[in-house]
């Protein structure tokens, strides 16, 4: 199983529902680049102007690994990225988990995303205004230093440390992205788990993705917000299981 | 003093007590108006405990804050931060530290506050309770916003910079005109974002065709040197509408043309253009060089960007920031500097292949014998390298000629062979060809349309023939040389070829430089040509008469270099009394001088003939008048008289080779005994008489058939006498063309003449 952190925080977010799955599949848990601790070096902001560039390394990932019928999990955005990603290698994919999908964040005509274009204008400008992230001279510094971790731990707010500027773009790619035409091409098992008053990816988006996926579940979770493996994690684990 | 020092500590003991009962002051006062605001959570967000600090912030009763969510006194995009970042960290930190979110007040205003939290947890691990602390950031988070500004426009002004040194660099790598439109087409696009761009240069036009005979002057034309991403239509509105006029009046300054009321108004057409393409903007850069406008960069400006990502940017109404409009100017200079540059380097290099090629030309040209030649040549060069027809008209005495009509295309031959056949010679030249005459100098027509070929032509015949050319370019080069008008060169190009450019009607009208050059000479030569044959023809010895009793033959071989006479001369006259009165002479030199002599010779040896005198007479009298006669050359000659009933032969020579008797086979010298050449010191003239028998040829000749650069005079002879003897039973003629063919070779250094009398047998 492969699980794929969404826009905001790391692989940590992983981190209720893994040891559960661990008993009886190999996990693999990434950070996307840019994030966490992945190597900010190789970051390109032409290739990672799509969340195609995103789905290309989750394929040079799993290709590496010779992951063949995984079962792809994606949070939030990386749940498109899984669709793109299984587009490009269709064989190393056996089953799609969405959690919290959305193919178009803003409302187009009678489709509801759950965002007007003034309030993703407002959103972006606001992700603009917190200093969550470390700046691109220091990472180097941190991630030089292996040996003491410590320098990583000191630092506040760690899970969720992204360079300004990749935050900045992951942040419109993520919002701004819209991959409706895509869902009709999904050939494999998929689950979308739909959280509760959830204001980033609301039910209508789920319904839509499940709708256009032929032959996708879809699963109504009682747990709110938008991270269910973390507010929920033995709900958001019982539902995954359920459906495998 | 102590009075003082007693109230001081009496005051002093008075502030401890105050302070002693603030400080043990009710927590729950604490709690409730601290300067901060303090709220408690159940971990889905729902607001259990909320301060007054933070009620009065928010503007509202805490009992209509108990029982919502922390998220939901948030902005949207608080509300996404909440939820994807605060949320997320408390659970897997177990805290946060100074987010920055943004509080809506009741009244709909927003309180930037910094927030702090922690989560409670039961032993189990599991949250039981969020406290967060909210503590107001306005002045802090604008001072942070300005920071962010001028952090973007920091970054914003290095990415132009860094646009520019891309620019500065690439340029200097383009060596040609669509290099340089290349790079800046694709830097100012991807810098503006631009749904397309495109460079519309200026290039000088043609004299006007649009049927305006008299306008000559050349138009500035505009055209695209690269467009990327912008419609034809719109391009074609702004380079070809009001020849360009709108283009380059926007180009005045760097303008955003905005597809608007006024527009709709002024310029409809650009405004429906602009409207078709989608575009809201359409801004236009001046590229100038100094104080050259060059041309004009265009920038669409749409409402969607070139990714695959939705636009969230509102229609800018065609506003630049000022940090654009510096890039744009600077991009325009930078552009026109370039163009200058390539322009300069292309001019170069076709300048060699023009120098090359008219080097070439001259060569070949110069290389033709006569006028015929230069034509043929010259349309060899033309078409199909320069041109698709050309056409070459010379003035003559008659009027004008056309002399070449020549399509490049052996195929479309016909079309121009057609317009030659109506058109007969003498009628008056077509019309660029017409007007480059009467102008002397250069028409230039380009993009014929078919009003201004109806308006031109002579006929609805060469209407006819004119349209099947599908001319697209038409060069009329005027020939002049020496001051006179020789001719006219007329060039044209198909509509696959395309239009003639500057360039290509500079070559031209070197060309016909050089074409008249060598027309002016060799119709010179052919002048001066044309008159000597006359003169000399004139001056031949005229075809002998018929003599009874004799067969006559004579020739007469000019040498094969220079002129096509030269000093020889034979002359056979009948006189009274069954005489026949012989001459053969050579006039020193073999140009125009002696082909004068020889003819004064000759009518001063007819005129002394009426008085029949002998041939030594007859070299005495030519010998005493020579100074009288003004006669410029020498002369050997061979005088001589016959009776025809009895073969009595009288022969004198002045120094002539001696004449060569052929009897029965036998060729024999005569003995004469050579006097002085005419125009020596006089001396007295001997004469040889003796006589010729009937069956025998006489045979006088001058020295070139026994003289050549390679033998001398005796070996000559010899020769001659072998050869006479071979071929002695043929008869005059005959004999006259083996002798030829045998001693005068193809390449002779002097005249011939030749003169065989057989006496019947």
């Amino acid at each position: 199983m492969v699980f794929a952190h969404g826009y905001g925080c790391d692989q940590n977010m992983w981190r209720f529902i893994t040891p559960d799955f661990e008993v009886d599949h190999q996990v693999v848990t990434f950070d996307h680049v840019g994030f966490g601790h992945s190597d900010l070096s190789a970051y390109d902001p032409v290739k990672y102007n799509s969340l195609h560039g995103y789905a290309a390394d989750v394929v040079e990932v799993m290709r590496d690994l010779e992951l063949t019928d995984a079962v792809f999990v994606g949070h939030s955005v990386s749940a498109m990225i899984g669709v793109l990603a299984h587009a490009q290698a269709p064989e190393l994919f056996g089953a799609l988990v969405m959690v919290g999908p959305s193919a178009r964040y803003v409302d187009d005509g009678d489709y509801v995303g759950g965002f007007s274009r003034a309030q993703i204008k407002d959103l972006l400008d606001n992700l603009d205004a917190n200093h969550l992230g470390w700046s691109a001279a220091i990472a180097p510094v941190i991630m030089g230093n292996p040996d003491r971790p410590e320098l990583a731990a000191e630092l506040t707010n760690s899970f969720c440390r992204t360079d300004p500027d990749v935050a900045r773009q992951f942040a419109r790619v993520s919002f701004l992205s819209d991959n409706r035409a895509d869902l009709p091409g999904v050939d494999v098992p998929t689950l979308v788990l739909q959280c509760s008053e959830d204001v980033i990816a609301p039910e209508t988006a789920g319904r839509y993705v499940h709708e256009h996926i032929p032959g996708s579940t879809f699963t109504q979770l009682s747990a709110t917000g938008h991270c269910p493996h973390l507010s929920a994690p033995e709900e958001t684990t019982a539902a995954i299981r359920a459906w495998t | 003093m102590s009075r003082t020092a007693g109230s001081d500590r009496r005051r002093g003991e008075g502030d401890r007590a105050q302070l002693d009962q603030l400080l043990e002051d009710d927590p729950a006062d604490l709690y409730e108006n601290a300067p901060c605001g303090y709220l408690s959570t159940l971990p889905d967000g729902t607001i259990v405990k909320v301060n007054q600090t933070l009620c009065s912030w928010l503007g509202r009763p805490a009992e209509r804050v108990l029982r919502t969510r922390l998220r939901d006194l948030l902005s949207v995009g608080g509300q996404v931060f909440h939820d994807t970042h605060l949320a997320p960290l408390l659970r897997m930190q177990g805290a946060v530290r100074e987010v920055a979110l943004d509080v809506v007040r009741d009244d709909g205003s927003v309180l930037p506050c910094l927030v702090n939290a922690v989560e409670l947890r039961d032993p189990e691990g599991r949250p039981v309770l969020v406290r967060a602390t909210l503590f107001e950031a306005t002045a802090r988070r604008r001072y942070e916003r300005e920071i962010l500004t001028a952090h973007r426009a920091a970054e914003l002004s290095e990415a132009r910079s860094r646009t520019l040194q891309q620019v500065v660099v690439q340029l200097a790598g383009a060596t040609s005109v669509a290099d340089v439109a290349g790079v800046v087409v694709q830097q100012a696009r991807s810098a503006l974002r631009s749904r397309g761009a495109a460079l519309l240069l200026v290039v000088p036009g043609p004299a006007g065709s649009d049927g305006d005979a008299d306008g000559v002057v050349r138009r500035s034309e505009l055209v695209v040197a690269r467009s990327d991403g912008l419609p034809a239509a719109l391009l074609d509105q702004l380079a070809t509408a009001a020849d360009g006029r709108i283009a380059l009046e926007l180009a005045e300054g760097l303008r955003v043309v905005v597809p608007d009321e006024r527009l709709h108004g002024r310029r409809p057409e650009l405004a429906a253009a602009l409207e078709s393409a989608e575009l809201q903007a359409l801004v236009v850069v001046p590229v100038s060089a100094d104080t050259r406008r060059l041309g004009v960069l265009l920038l669409g400006q749409g409402s969607s960007g070139a990714d695959d990502l939705i636009d969230l940017d509102e229609p800018r109404d065609g506003v630049l920031s000022d940090g654009d409009v510096d890039l744009l100017w600077t991009l325009g200079r930078q552009a026109g500097q370039a163009l200058e540059r390539a322009r300069l380097h292309e001019e170069t290099t076709r300048q060699a292949a023009r120098s090359a090629f008219l080097l070439h030309a001259a060569r070949q040209m110069a290389a033709a014998a006569g006028v015929g030649e230069t034509v043929d040549r010259l349309s060899e060069l033309a078409v199909p390298r320069l041109a698709d027809v050309c056409m070459l008209d010379l003035v003559t005495q008659h009027g004008a000629r056309r002399v070449l009509a020549r399509h490049g295309d052996p195929a479309r031959q016909h079309l121009v062979d057609d317009l030659l056949e109506w058109a007969p010679p003498a009628r008056e030249l077509p019309f660029p060809a017409r007007r480059a005459l009467a102008e002397g100098r250069t028409q230039w027509f380009s993009a014929p349309d078919d009003a201004w070929l109806v308006s031109v032509v002579r006929d609805p015949r060469e209407l006819a023939g004119v349209r099947a050319l599908e001319l697209a370019s038409i060069v009329s080069v005027p020939l002049v040389a020496e001051g006179r008008s020789l001719g006219v060169l007329t060039l044209s190009a198909d509509r696959r070829r395309g239009a003639f450019t500057a360039a290509d009607v500079e070559v031209v009208e070197q060309l016909a430089h050089q074409v008249s050059l060598v027309l002016a000479k060799a119709q010179r030569y052919e002048l001066e040509s044309r008159t000597s044959h006359t003169l000399q023809a004139t001056l031949l010895p005229p075809h002998p008469p018929a003599v009874p009793g004799m067969t006559v033959a004579v020739r007469y071989l000019a040498a094969t270099s220079g002129v096509e006479i030269g000093g020889d001369f034979y002359d056979v006259a009948t006189l009274p009394g069954d005489h026949v009165a012989i001459a053969v002479g050579d006039v020193v030199g073999h140009d125009i001088t002696a082909a004068a002599t020889m003819g004064q010779l000759r009518s001063v040896y007819r005129a002394l003939l009426v008085e029949a005198p002998a041939p030594s007479a007859v070299i005495d009298r030519l010998q005493a008048s020579w100074p009288l006669l003004g006669l410029q050359r020498m002369a050997t000659a061979l005088f001589a008289t016959l009776d025809l009933p009895t073969g009595l032969l009288h022969v004198a020579s002045a120094g002539h080779p001696p004449p060569l008797l052929i009897v029965d086979g036998r060729a024999e010298y005569l003995p004469v005994a050579p006097s002085r050449m005419l125009g020596a010191p006089p001396a007295p003239a001997v004469e040889w008489s003796g006589v010729v028998p009937p069956g025998a040829t006489l045979l006088l000749y001058t020295d070139g058939l026994v003289e050549s650069r390679t033998s001398d005079l005796d070996t000559g002879l010899a020769r001659l006498q072998v050869a006479a003897e071979r071929w002695a039973a043929v008869g005059a003629d005959e004999l006259c063309d083996r002798l030829l063919a045998e001693l005068a070779g193809a390449h002779r250094a002097d005249d011939i003449a030749l003169l065989a009398l057989t006496r019947d047998a």
